[in-house]
């Protein structure tokens, strides 16, 4: 293929994780970047679920998951060595639903990045398609891989806006003909719609400032200036220049990153603006006169159905855009996007009880961009429909199936008044986090370090002045087990008291009523049966008759930190500790155990913590040729294995 | 009564010099021994300080007696004394509390936001006011009574005492408990300054459009018409105190003084479409819509902080609201009260007012206007403002504010009453379906200008006439409805 094409377009690839699918032939992708990036920049990639040729149901979807700011400009598919008949396969999938998404606001002519994966090789090739009609693609002059600057690219130059709208919809219909209620429903979410648009509608911005201090003032919108009235129907339209000043506030008004020292490289430390919707009554209207009261009979008898539809959308937008367009193409749209959702949603049930719909925001790991989600919450969380919800979702973001990413509890926190969060905080724990971070190295040379996964809480000896000093050490490591499993979201149960943990023994029938209380050693086993009680985690247990044994099962102890990610409990014929990781060198055999000890008295100083070896590598045999695991004493390890769940 | 010690209380007062000090010369060449009247003014506990704008006499009532005259103890109680020279240590003052109340009562519609009736003033000796404590705390809890469902916050009065041997000015708060008693009154300082040039104006326009539903309920717990509007009027005024405000464009955030000159406009934010009335799913027989434009204005003392003056907003919104209520609702009583017609009970349903019937699914459409707002230039470029009936002319106005408000007849000029509201149009429409969005309430043409503006004695004519009147043009657009399908089917059967 010459390189006819004058502008032999770049394709820039800043979504560390570009093939989700495997090498399934056939797979399809959706490649999203944004109206607001240079062309053909991919942000991130979701999978294609369902795919029927309509594929509404994909459209529907994505309306819903994917923030405005955000579009489909490509696909991806899975094919074989003749890439580019594949790539137009993708292509035109994505143009199909370009299509359905804008609701025929698609124009033939946009540029359509179309990608093929040798089902073989696993090499990607990437396309152009210029429009519609050609049936050619145009290859592309370079790939760019950017992933390790990928989150200060978007965050940089780009803030979020939210909005919750909490709605209390009524609507009537005669009571005699309960058919007509849906016609009347969806009359009354237009006349939310139309409401949006309305000059009374004022929309307040104002920063989402998670820290106190000085913050601009909010910025008042109204919808008198947005210029809807001349033409309702387009409100992609830029608003007509007036002499008002907030036409040409952007958003960076209200953005604290702005200055060069901030470090932003994801959602969560974005710049946030938070968008209000108010009604002005103090908006004149020029057909109304003083107050009257009139009354309309119903003629006949009407039923009155008030229902509840909570907004809570998150749009995308880069920083120079002024704030009123962002307002007007951004959040509005995804307003009646969302409210048209719900209204799918709560259709079918419009006469019985109602679903109760919570809408979620989160930042899942390896997505650059925030998504949103609805969940239906009339059961909670681990109904099995909901398990199916999260099960598909990660599936389309090509997240790890074994571990909760998108529960409740994962979600993206918004709220504007953080104080009471951090009060709770403050009084419900005080332990350390991943005390390990930041310690010395092991000094094991060439040696691969393996550790565990995600966080947890450092629980020792005297905490909550509660003297356990002397027996409490394997309680402690448990609590530290429990945290990593609160805080990786598989569960809501509290970390468990010295007294709770004797009382779940006694209750399986492991003790006497009379351990309740008392201040004897538990072990391996116990912990493990607590961990089946509590959170229903089963676990692996190892026995070495001799703590010699310890380091030639490394090998097994690193695959265990790469696979299940967990702190392993150390127990035996002496105390107990907690292994949070393991560094090994295959050639030599030389290793090292990264150990949290549970026998620290002191307060939560972090220093105090790691100057003192309280969390370190311990050599098996140190420089002075002690042993760290005794000779000649037996252990125990226990390994909690990480439940396959969502 | 040392508890309400801990109540803040007003320390000093200060009146608008210029009147007081002409209505001291008035008091003092009338040869009057005594007269009761109403302190006009605010209150403001954030500065600990109240301030009197004007003094107005309670005209004498329906049978042409003095509101307030002297006693003699020691004679014929029923017997007032007629000059100051009879006037001794034993003479004490009788008030017509109910009358000084009912006055209040009227006066308090006519006050804007931030202006109230603060209390009651005396004219009398200094011996007849130590032997009337009673008499005078009894004229103060009438008075606060009276205007207490207009202004629900109020917990203190003034009772200011202008004696006339020797003459001075004395002024004492009143904390209003349940019971009354002199040791409710607490002096105070008192001195004359300059305070109704400096109050700042804010100006508010307020538009609102609700579509209440009325649910279908056993017969035992009908409510008529105006019952209905009482309801709504306290949800309104809850809604309303939670309210978001801006001010000239800016919201209100601190507490500050508000520094610049000039009327300052205050615009009123709510929650987008969340209906604290709405409940879940009942049954309905008919919607009240009720909406319209209210011209709301309040008077703020320089050193009050901005917040102030939106809560007088606010207050003044409701206030009105409220006073177009009443009047509607003593209109109704005046009407039922002379047609005594006795046993003939047809004509006795024909004459219940539109406030009086009871909403349900048989009630046909009906319309209620309310009184609308006129403001009236009252001292030192403030106004006051009063209500006018579909069929009362700007002449009631005046006539009003001479009889309630003293004013003098010279200083009334028709021309100067600002006719800040305009006349209501009504809805055409004939069941709750034609108007449950406002979308389709924009749609239906409005009738303009259709309420007549009759004379006094046809007043409830008139208002038929406008529900009447209002289904003129449905009958119009039937009617060529009909003909069109007539047309239709005589072209079809030529063909």
């Amino acid at each position: 293929m010459a390189p006819h094409s004058c502008e032999a377009a770049t394709v820039r690839v800043l979504c560390p994780k570009l093939l989700l699918s495997g090498n399934q032939p056939g797979a399809l992708q959706w490649l999203i970047g944004s109206p607001f990036f240079p062309p053909f920049t991919v942000v991130s990639t979701f999978r294609c679920i369902h795919q029927s040729p309509d594929l509404d149901q994909e459209s529907d979807d994505l309306r819903k998951l994917l923030p405005k700011g955000f579009e489909v400009i490509g696909g991806l598919i899975v094919g074989d060595s003749d890439a580019e008949k594949s790539a137009l396969e993708a292509v035109r999938a994505a143009r199909r639903l370009r299509k359905i998404i804008s609701e025929g606001g698609e124009l033939d002519d946009e540029k359509i990045v179309g990608a093929s994966v040798d089902a073989g090789t696993g090499a990607i090739h990437f396309f152009i398609s210029k429009t519609e009609k050609l049936a050619k693609l145009e290859p592309v002059a370079s790939v760019v891989y950017e992933e390790d600057k990928s989150g200060k690219y978007l965050w940089e130059n780009g803030c979020l806006l939210h909005c919750e709208l909490p709605i209390k919809l009524p609507f009537y219909f005669p009571a005699s003909s309960p058919s007509e209620s849906k016609k009347m429903f969806s009359e009354a979410v237009d006349a939310v719609i139309t409401q949006f648009k309305e000059p009374n509608v004022v929309y307040i911005a104002e920063t989402l400032n998670k820290a106190s201090g000085d913050v601009p003032k909010p910025v008042v919108l109204r919808g008198k200036d947005f210029g809807f009235g001349a033409d309702a129907s387009n409100i992609n339209r830029l608003p007509a220049a007036e002499d008002q000043v907030s036409d040409i506030i952007s958003c960076s008004h209200l953005c604290l990153n702005s200055k060069p020292a901030a470090v932003v490289n994801s959602a969560e430390n974005a710049d946030k603006i938070q968008i209000s919707l108010m009604l002005n009554r103090s908006e004149k209207s020029p057909t109304s006169g003083a107050p009257v009261a009139e009354y309309f009979p119903a003629m006949e008898e009407a039923r009155l159905i008030v229902v509840d539809l909570n907004l809570d959308v998150l749009t995308y937008a880069p920083k120079e855009l002024p704030l009123m367009h962002a307002v007007s193409n951004l959040v509005i749209p995804a307003l009646v996007d969302q409210l048209y959702s719900l209204t799918k949603i709560i259709l079918p049930h419009l006469l019985m009880e109602h679903p109760q719909l919570r809408i979620y925001h989160f930042n899942p790991p390896g997505v650059l961009h925030p998504i949103t989600t609805i969940y239906e919450l009339n059961y909670g969380e681990t109904e099995m429909k909901q398990v199916d919800v999260r099960k598909s979702l990660h599936m389309r973001l090509g997240l790890p199936l074994d571990r909760p990413l998108l529960r409740t509890a994962n979600a993206l926190d918004l709220s504007v008044n953080d104080d009471s969060r951090s009060n709770t905080k403050k009084r419900g724990s005080i332990q350390l986090k991943e005390v390990h971070i930041g310690i010395p190295s092991s000094g094991v040379s060439e040696g691969v370090a393996s550790v565990i996964q995600g966080s947890y809480e450092y629980y020792h000896y005297l905490q909550d002045s509660f003297d356990d000093s002397g027996w409490g050490c394997a309680y402690r490591s448990l609590q530290t087990i429990i945290s990593w499993f609160r805080l990786q979201h598989y569960t809501s149960v509290s970390v468990p008291s010295h007294r709770e943990i004797q009382q779940t023994l006694v209750e399986i029938g492991d003790k006497d009523p009379s351990f309740v209380g008392s201040r004897e050693w538990i072990g391996a086993i116990e912990l493990s049966f607590v961990l089946d009680k509590l959170l229903g985690v089963s676990c692996k247990i190892m026995n070495f008759r001799s703590g010699s044994e310890l380091p030639e099962k490394c090998r097994e102890l690193a695959l265990h930190f790469e696979t299940q990610g967990t702190p392993i409990m150390i127990g035996g014929g002496v105390l107990a500790y907690t292994l949070l990781g393991v560094d090994y060198d295959e050639g030599s055999g030389d290793c090292a155990f990264l150990i949290l000890d549970p026998h620290y008295t002191g307060g939560e100083d972090h220093k105090k913590i790691v100057n003192g070896g309280w969390c370190g590598w311990k050599k098996a045999i140190d420089s002075k040729g002690k042993s760290f695991f005794l000779h000649n004493k037996f252990y125990n390890l226990l390994l909690p294995q990480r439940p396959n769940m969502v | 009564m040392e508890i309400f010690l801990h109540q803040t209380m007003v320390k000093a007062v200060v009146g608008e010099e210029a009147r007081l000090t002409s209505a001291e010369d008035r008091l003092s060449r009338s040869a009057i021994p005594a007269e009761v009247g109403l302190v006009i003014g605010k209150l403001s506990s954030v500065l600990d300080r109240g301030f009197v704008f004007d003094l107005i006499p309670t005209p004498s009532n329906d049978a042409g007696e003095p509101a307030c005259s002297v006693l003699e103890t020691r004679d014929d109680k029923k017997k007032p004394s007629k000059s100051k020279s009879q006037s001794s240590e034993s003479s004490s003052l009788s008030i017509d509390s109910d009358w000084v109340a009912e006055h209040a009562r009227q006066v308090s519609r006519m006050l804007l936001g931030g202006v109230k009736v603060v209390g009651i003033y005396v004219w009398a000796s200094d011996s007849a006011f130590k032997n009337s404590t009673m008499i005078l705390c009894q004229a103060i809890k009438a008075v606060s009574d009276a205007i207490r469902h207009l202004d629900p916050a109020l917990d203190e009065a003034l009772l200011i005492h202008i004696c006339y041997s020797p003459r001075r000015w004395n002024c004492r708060t009143c904390l209003l408990n349940s019971s009354i008693t002199s040791s409710s009154l607490r002096p105070c300082d008192f001195k004359l300054g300059r305070v109704l040039s400096s109050l700042q104006r804010f100006k508010c326009n307020y538009s609102f459009n609700f579509r209440l539903p009325i649910y279908s309920k056993g017969e035992s717990s009908r409510q008529t018409f105006t019952e209905i509007l009482r309801q709504e009027l306290a949800v309104h005024e809850k809604e309303l105190k939670s309210a978001n405000a801006m001010i000239d464009g800016y919201l209100v955030h601190n507490d500050e003084p508000c520094n610049t000159e000039g009327e300052h406009e205050i615009e009123l934010l709510f929650p987008f479409m969340k209906d604290i009335r709405a409940e879940a799913t009942k049954n309905v027989t008919g919607i009240l819509h009720f909406g319209g434009s209210i011209y709301s204005y309040a008077y703020l003392n320089v050193k009050e902080p901005v917040s102030r003056a939106v809560a007088d907003i606010k207050a003044d919104i409701t206030r009105s609201l409220q006073s177009r209520l009443d009047i509607i609702c003593d209109e109704a009583e005046q009407d039922l009260n002379p047609t005594d017609v006795g046993d003939d009970e047809e004509a006795e349903i024909l004459t219940i007012p539109i406030s009086k019937s009871i909403l349900n699914s048989s009630t046909k459409a009906c319309h209620l206007p309310l009184p609308r707002r006129v403001l009236v230039p009252w001292l030192a470029g403030t106004h006051i403002c009063d209500y006018l009936q579909p069929f009362e002319s700007l002449e009631v106005v005046k006539e009003r504010c001479m009889e309630l408000m003293s004013m003098e007849h010279s200083s009334l000029d028709t021309s100067k009453i600002s006719e800040v509201e305009t006349e209501t149009s009504l809805m055409v429409a004939e069941s709750m379906w034609d108007v449950i969005t406002p979308a389709s309430s924009a749609a239906s043409c409005r009738l303009e200008g259709n309420v007549e503006r009759t004379s006094r004695e046809d007043g409830n004519k008139g208002m038929d006439n406008a529900s009447y009147a209002s289904n003129v043009p449905m009958m119009v657009a039937i009617f060529v409805l009909l003909l069109s399908v007539i047309l239709g089917f005589m072209l079809y059967r030529k063909d």
